[in-house]
């Protein structure tokens, strides 16, 4: 499918997707799409909490489809035009992802299918580092010799090697379906634990589902069931792309001495951090369950006129654990003390939606039109908390002690509170209603000198009104229009509803005598409609609200009793962004299709941009939400699609895919907004960026100082003299390629993808990889000592083109006699990220870790194109067996 | 029954339909349950309320000053005082150190902004405090008139204009801004108005909260900089009067000066603490010392701000040295060279060496050679001596450079001391010392003599009594004794000296005068059409 960037980190270590429909429509959302799960859109915030930021920076969230078996999954489609979307309304600005989960219709009269894979992962690539000797001798030569005796510790140790691992994963399914005439059922049941190839990554995931169509009153009454049952258990390692000069795991790897000892009990004194004893004093655990479940009835009331109502529930309760034990070295307050932090958060989300539907087939023509009424809310209730200064050593036995003490404190508070916490002299309980902030804890945890815990519970609600009609003339002549009232409970009084139609018009070009039979297939389409976008706006930020500061621990490990803050500021004319899209396209088929294709431009227009401005001085929050009246966010694009059968015989079928998309971004009437984003992180980086808002730019455009040096090789440019050097981060063309080919019993495909015309900031080397920093004592590679400049400077800033095997399969069918228990059985090989073909000096230019985290100077833009201690992509092998009986 | 079903059925949905889209449509509003909600503020509702604002001014206030960045780095790191040299990639941090010190910052520098947002957000706080509309009890007014005249007089001192958010207004208007006589008349109102309901609190009382002297010293700051602030440029007598006069009844109150130097930044209280802040004193300790300056809790250091040899010559004593026992005056301190015996007030012996903790390490500058607890030389993270040395140099090619020093260059400041505790949690923010200097200014400025003053002061602190005091004996003097408190930028300006040279100030910024204000953030102009840039930017 043309136009979509799909970065999936679930083959990583099951942690954040990153999709790009047609670019990205909005400053501040993620961008994006909505998931539509079996007609249940999933809330576009994350089920699982944060693990706690207790010392550099909190761990990301996971992956939002997780809980999703992808056994399961019987199709994916892809809805980028406003009039397609416009039925899934204001969630849909950024495209819709349309999955849609197995059902029982293919197993008449009752069949199991067993699948089960095994693979095996391990770094697709890795820094070419100083050993031990090298690092040494190169100390000697190029600092002294005074410095290189004083660094070597004796050992020869491979830090990358240290934290990383080759593993192996498995995933097993058993299914039964059956189609038994008036309905059919589907039951799965999975388990599958994957390793990530860093150590203490590791995704474990039981699910259970279930899927029952049922006919009534001779097919005239229609009920589907489906529902999930999941448990997710995540593993993270220290790894957050928001950390600080210390630097993550991955970055302490890369610095770190290799004649360092690779003992857990190591340690010197400074910034300097040993990746042995980081690794063993760390543990994050996240624990999700998560129930989906959806029921729908459909019931004809006529001939023409259908009713549906469907009721979803979606919950998930999730418990993140971040444990750092007194072991610690080198994380200040820490040392010696031991810290903990435990995050919950129970997502709910209720879904009704009622539509009527007319139909008639009248001689030239047809009508389908539908009524509707949706109804979704989305509430997320919770609590953050964090102990600290503990003498326990054993990593679960600091965080179940965590869990059980707060469980303790909350249990004997019994007001309603919003906070509560102690330390060696204090403890206070905060409660905003009624409000009383001079309440105390009757008891304190023996196992955490000090300890604090902040609850949540929010609800967000979104309400729809919507109408479409479809009208046909002739079969050839196809009309749709639609429009919809939106309603968001993130907007006041005044703006709550958006009102957002559209409509699209095709024509079956081909079935006209004009056209001849050249053509098996030629369609015009043409649309235009815009969409509503409220995400990335989070709760209630349009009227004044008051909480309680959050708690923190300093550093002698005492708490202040938090008083009371402005969170967010009265602004009763925020109001929803809206996306107005135009799309042409054309389909075409020859041969009977043998060779088909399609084309389309599009132009999509953003408006009343929500933006977290900068807000005007006296304020209570340096930034308030406020759409950019005059902001213009557009993305314009073609795109091509074509398939080719090559070979159509009995015995051998060859078949390509090719896709090629064209994107361009730009922002438009600022009026002198800005904003600085691109957040740098690493040592000697604190407060660096590299990306700028700017008017008649790409939305992700980067500014800074443009490198240059003298004759002899040294950096002569003034780091202060910043500007756009017009190159940003989003590509500008994306394209993918698939080969399917079959010979009588097997079948071999393979895949692959690239983007281009986009630039990476390797801040890896930056904070890592360069001259400066081998002269603080750090570790780095041969080239590195090339890079005299440790600047923000477009020294570090590379072109990210890249073409990617993204991965190869075979498969073989056995033959069976059809007589025995088996129905069919097939064996596969997969491999993914094969190879990757790029300049980049880096690991890998497709970059999908976020250096921005809550509270930055950014105002919530999120990152793109920033390399920093990415997670190294993997390259994993697969081994699959499917058999159906 | 099916055929009962199918009547029933088709008679039932419509309805169920019906039914389900009325109950469960909702008006979109969100409820109580996260957050208090205020649609219009008229007022803070209870005095609760109000107090837990002045609860959490005083918490923000603590990160305000601990923090090495912002208010401190404006204050300290763009004079002669303070410096941070990029060592290695350490410390570069996309030039924001070095453009401070070269005086080559710009209107997009992140600590100008956050100096401005977090100072105004303090007025606005403290302004719904003191909303005549609020519930405020009258200790939380006082609190917040003393906290809004804090954070006004911040914005005035750094920026030259005040922008003022009336609680009253719609809170989409655009603040006011106040200059000159009329910002300084707005913060001297609020002060008199804290004067007279704070507590009159003793040195011995909770100092940590804002009392009648704190009020009394920030309003003997306001008035001998107002003719700075008002750009008169020459101190009217009835402001100096006030100063003596304000001093004096800080005195009254308890307060004065108190002898052993050092001692007066341990975290207990004492007659020189006027008002202390309660935050981590660790940024201050581990900001300059080198990594093998192991502290008691292993927090430290950082290796980084050190101070010029030129501001450490205005100190009595050798220039190259600053040996225990030394020639130089008590409060430059002292290197010493081996750790001291434990048992020594406030200190602890975790290793059990007999050694006070962390006591190896000196006080004031750290010049020269640097040692271990044993008394051994101890080395950089080579093998080469721990050396501080007076210049900055380029470790390649030896050249001057504030770029690609090594991690000994430059002479390390430190007057908080790990071994009382690198995470004590208490900032001098106010000293009687520097109220005792305005004094003697104050009189000088007024035509007066303040050698008296000032020797009292000097003989305490172990330096040779002045024959005369010059201008530029005071502001050396305040120099010395003030040292990474917060003041210099604030009082070079007031004698006419943060224009001049200093080692690697940009030789276009030299007699710059733009350079007394700091530029308004570039958004803020946009958003505030009130507001005007400050020349030169």
């Amino acid at each position: 499918m043309p136009g979509y960037r799909f970065h999936n980190q679930v083959e990583t270590y099951g942690a954040g997707v990153n999709i790009r429909i047609r670019g990205a429509n909005s400053i501040r959302s993620n961008n994006n799409p909505l998931f539509v799960v079996d007609g249940v859109p999933l809330s576009g915030e994350s089920t699982t909490p944060s693990g706690g930021d207790i010392v550099n920076g909190g761990n990301a969230t996971k992956n939002p489809l997780s809980f999703i078996n992808p056994s399961d999954i019987e199709s994916i489609s892809i809805l980028k035009d406003a009039s397609a979307t416009a039925i899934y309304g204001s969630r849909g600005a950024n495209g819709v992802v349309i999955v849609t989960t197995k059902s029982g219709k293919a197993g008449a009269g009752g069949n199991w299918e067993f699948n089960s894979t095994f693979s095996v992962s391990s770094p697709a690539d890795e820094y070419d580092l100083f050993d031990g000797p090298e690092f040494i001798s190169r100390s000697a030569s190029l600092r002294s010799q005074e410095i290189a005796d004083g660094l070597d510790f004796g050992q020869n140790t491979d830090w990358q090697d240290y934290i990383t691992r080759n593993t192996a994963s498995q995933n097993q399914n058993l299914a039964y379906s059956n189609n038994y005439g008036s309905g059919n059922v589907r039951a799965t049941f999975s388990y599958g634990k994957q390793f990530g190839v860093i150590q203490k990554s590791s995704q474990e995931r039981i699910t259970g589902r279930v899927n029952i169509a049922q006919r009534f009153l001779d097919d005239k009454l229609r009920i589907n069931f489906q529902s999930t049952l999941s448990r997710v258990n995540d593993e993270a390692p220290p790894i957050s792309g928001a950390s600080g000069s210390s630097g993550n795991l991955i970055g302490a790897a890369y610095a770190a001495n290799p004649t360092w000892p690779s003992s857990s009990t190591f340690s010197i004194d400074g910034n300097l951090v040993n990746p042995a004893n980081y690794l063993a004093n760390w543990q994050s655990e996240t624990h999700t369950d998560r129930f989906l479940t959806n029921l729908s009835a459909e019931y004809d009331l006529t001939e023409e006129l259908t009713a549906k109502i469907s009721v979803g529930y979606d919950r998930s309760d999730a418990q993140a654990i971040t444990v750092i034990s007194p072991g610690v070295r080198n994380f200040d307050r820490v040392v010696d003390n031991g810290q903990a932090a435990f995050n919950t958060l129970e997502a709910t989300s209720k879904l009704l939606e009622a539509t009527l539907n007319y139909k008639k087939e009248f001689t030239n023509s047809s009508i389908d039109a539908i009524v509707g009424f949706t109804f979704q809310d989305f509430q997320r209730q919770g609590i953050n908390s964090q102990g600290w200064g503990t003498s326990l050593n054993n990593l679960d036995r600091i965080g179940q002690e965590l869990k059980q003490s707060i469980y303790d404190l909350r249990y004997s508070i019994n007001t309603p509170y919003q906070q509560f916490g102690y330390d060696a002299d204090d403890s206070f309980v905060n409660s905003l209603n009624p409000f009383n902030d001079a309440g105390t804890l009757g008891t304190k945890s023996n196992s955490f000198r000090s300890a604090w815990g902040d609850a949540f519970d929010n609800t967000d609600e979104l309400q729809s009104f919507f109408g479409r009609i479809n009208y046909s003339l002739n079969s050839k002549y196809l009309f749709t229009v639609t429009l919809r009232a939106d309603g968001s409970s993130r907007f006041g009084t005044n703006n709550k509803y958006g009102y957002f139609p559209s409509g699209a018009f095709a024509w079956q070009l081909g079935d006209e005598d004009f056209i001849g039979d050249a053509f098996s297939t030629l369609k015009l389409r043409v649309s235009a409609g815009s969409t509503g976008n409220q995400e990335g706006l989070g709760y209630a930020n349009y009227l004044k609200r008051v909480r309680y500061s959050k708690p923190t621990i300093d550093n002698d490990g005492s708490i202040n009793r938090p008083g009371t803050e402005t969170v967010a500021v009265q602004n009763s004319d925020l109001k929803w962004e809206s996306t107005t899209d135009y799309n042409l396209g054309i389909d075409f088929g020859f041969a009977d299709d043998r060779f088909n294709g399609s084309i389309d431009l599009y132009r999509r227009e953003t408006k009343d941009l929500l933006f977290r401005q900068p807000a005007a001085a006296p304020a209570f929050d340096p930034f308030k939400f406020t759409n950019l009246e005059d902001g213009t966010l557009i993305n314009q694009g073609v795109e091509l699609g074509l398939n080719y059968d090559f070979i159509q015989s009995d015995d051998v079928t060859f078949s390509t895919s090719f896709n090629i998309a064209y994107n361009d971004n730009t922002v438009e009437g600022l009026k002198g907004a800005t904003a600085d984003f691109g957040v740098l992180n690493g040592p000697g980086l604190t407060g660096a960026f590299a990306q700028r808002l700017g008017e008649g730019r790409s939305l992700f455009s980067y500014y800074m100082a443009t490198y240059s040096e003298d004759a002899d090789g040294n950096p002569n440019f003034n780091a202060d003299d910043k500007d756009f050097v017009d190159e940003d981060a989003v590509p500008d063309i994306t394209t993918g390629l698939a080969l399917n080919l079959t010979v009588k019993n097997w079948d071999v495909s393979a895949f692959f993808t690239g983007q281009f015309g986009f630039s990476v900031y390797n801040n890896t080397a930056n904070a890592f990889l360069n001259a400066a920093a081998f002269q603080t004592s750090r570790n780095v590679t041969p080239e590195a000592l090339e890079l005299q400049s440790s600047e923000v400077s477009t020294l570090y800033l590379e072109k990210g083109d890249f073409v990617r095997m993204q991965n190869a399969s075979i498969g073989y069918n056995v033959p069976l006699s059809g007589k025995g228990a088996l129905n069919s059985l097939r064996l596969s090989l997969t491999g993914q990220n094969l190879f990757l073909i790029t300049d980049y000096s880096g690991l890998d230019p497709e970059v999908s870790s976020s250096t921005s985290s809550d509270g930055d100077f950014t105002g919530g833009i999120p990152s793109q194109g920033i390399d920093y201690t990415s997670f190294p992509r993997p390259r994993t092998f697969t081994l699959g067996i499917n058999a159906r009986f | 029954m099916i055929k009962y079903i199918k009547n029933t059925s088709k008679i039932l949905i419509l309805p169920a339909i019906g039914l389900s889209v009325l109950f469960s449509c909702s008006d979109l509003e969100v409820e109580e349950t996260d957050s208090l909600l205020v649609a219009n503020f008229e007022g803070i509702e209870t005095a609760e309320e109000a107090a837990s604002s002045v609860t959490a001014m005083y918490n923000q206030i603590n990160g305000y000053i601990g923090n090495q960045a912002d208010l401190f780095a404006l204050s300290e790191v763009t004079t002669d005082e303070l410096l941070v040299p990029t060592r290695g990639s350490d410390w570069g941090d996309n030039g924001i150190w070095r453009q401070l010190h070269q005086h080559t910052w710009t209107p997009d520098h992140s600590y100008i902004t956050n100096v401005w947002n977090q100072w105004n957000e303090l007025q606005l706080t403290a302004s719904e405090v003191l909303d005549s509309r609020s519930a405020s009890s009258e200790a939380s007014r006082a609190d917040a008139a003393f906290l809004r005249a804090l954070g006004m007089y911040v914005i005035l001192d750094n920026y030259g204009q005040v922008p003022y958010r009336d609680t009253t207004a719609d809170p989409l208007d655009d603040p006011a801004v106040l200059t000159g006589n009329e910002a300084v008349d707005f913060i001297v109102a609020d002060l008199e108005t804290a004067i007279s309901t704070l507590p009159a609190t003793t040195p011995d009382g909770e100092t940590v909260m804002a009392s009648k002297s704190a009020a009394r010293y920030l309003l003997a700051k306001v008035m001998l900089n107002k003719h700075i602030f008002n750009g008169s440029g020459t101190a009217d007598a009835a402001d100096m009067n006030r100063v003596v006069s304000l001093v004096d009844e800080i005195n009254g109150d308890g307060f004065g000066l108190v002898a052993g130097y050092f001692d007066i930044f341990k975290a207990d209280t004492d007659q020189e603490t006027i008002f202390w802040v309660k935050t981590s004193v660790g940024n201050r300790i581990w900001n300059g010392l080198h990594y093998n300056l192991t502290t008691p809790d292993q927090a430290g250091g950082w290796n980084g701000f050190s101070t010029l040899a030129e501001f450490y010559d205005i100190f009595e004593g050798d220039a190259n040295s600053n040996v225990e026992g030394g020639d130089q005056e008590e409060r430059r301190g002292y290197v010493p060279s081996a750790g001291k015996p434990a048992g020594i007030d406030g200190t602890t012996d975790k290793d059990a060496d007999g050694l006070a903790d962390g006591s190896n390490i000196g006080f004031g500058f750290l010049i020269g050679q640097q040692f271990a607890p044993n008394g051994d030389e101890l080395t950089d993270r080579g093998t080469s001596p721990l050396n501080f040395t007076r210049d900055f140099t380029n470790a390649t090619n030896g050249e001057k450079s504030l770029v690609e020093n090594s991690e000994v260059t430059g002479i390390r400041v430190i007057k908080y001391h790990p071994q009382y505790g690198e995470f004590a949690e208490h900032e001098i923010f106010f000293r009687y010392s520097d109220a005792h200097l305005m004094k003697a200014e104050a009189i000088m400025r007024s035509g007066g003599d303040p050698t008296t003053l000032v020797n009292e002061l000097r003989v305490l602190r172990g330096a040779e009594p002045l024959a005369t005091v010059t201008e530029q004996d005071l502001l050396d003097e305040r120099g010395r004794e003030l040292y990474a408190e917060f003041w210099r930028r604030n009082d070079m300006i007031r004698f006419g000296q943060y224009t001049k040279d200093w080692e690697f100030k940009d030789p276009s910024a030299i007699g710059d005068t733009n350079k007394q204000l700091f530029p308004i953030p570039a958004t803020q102009i946009i958003l505030n059409p009130n507001l005007v840039q400050n020349p030169g930017y």
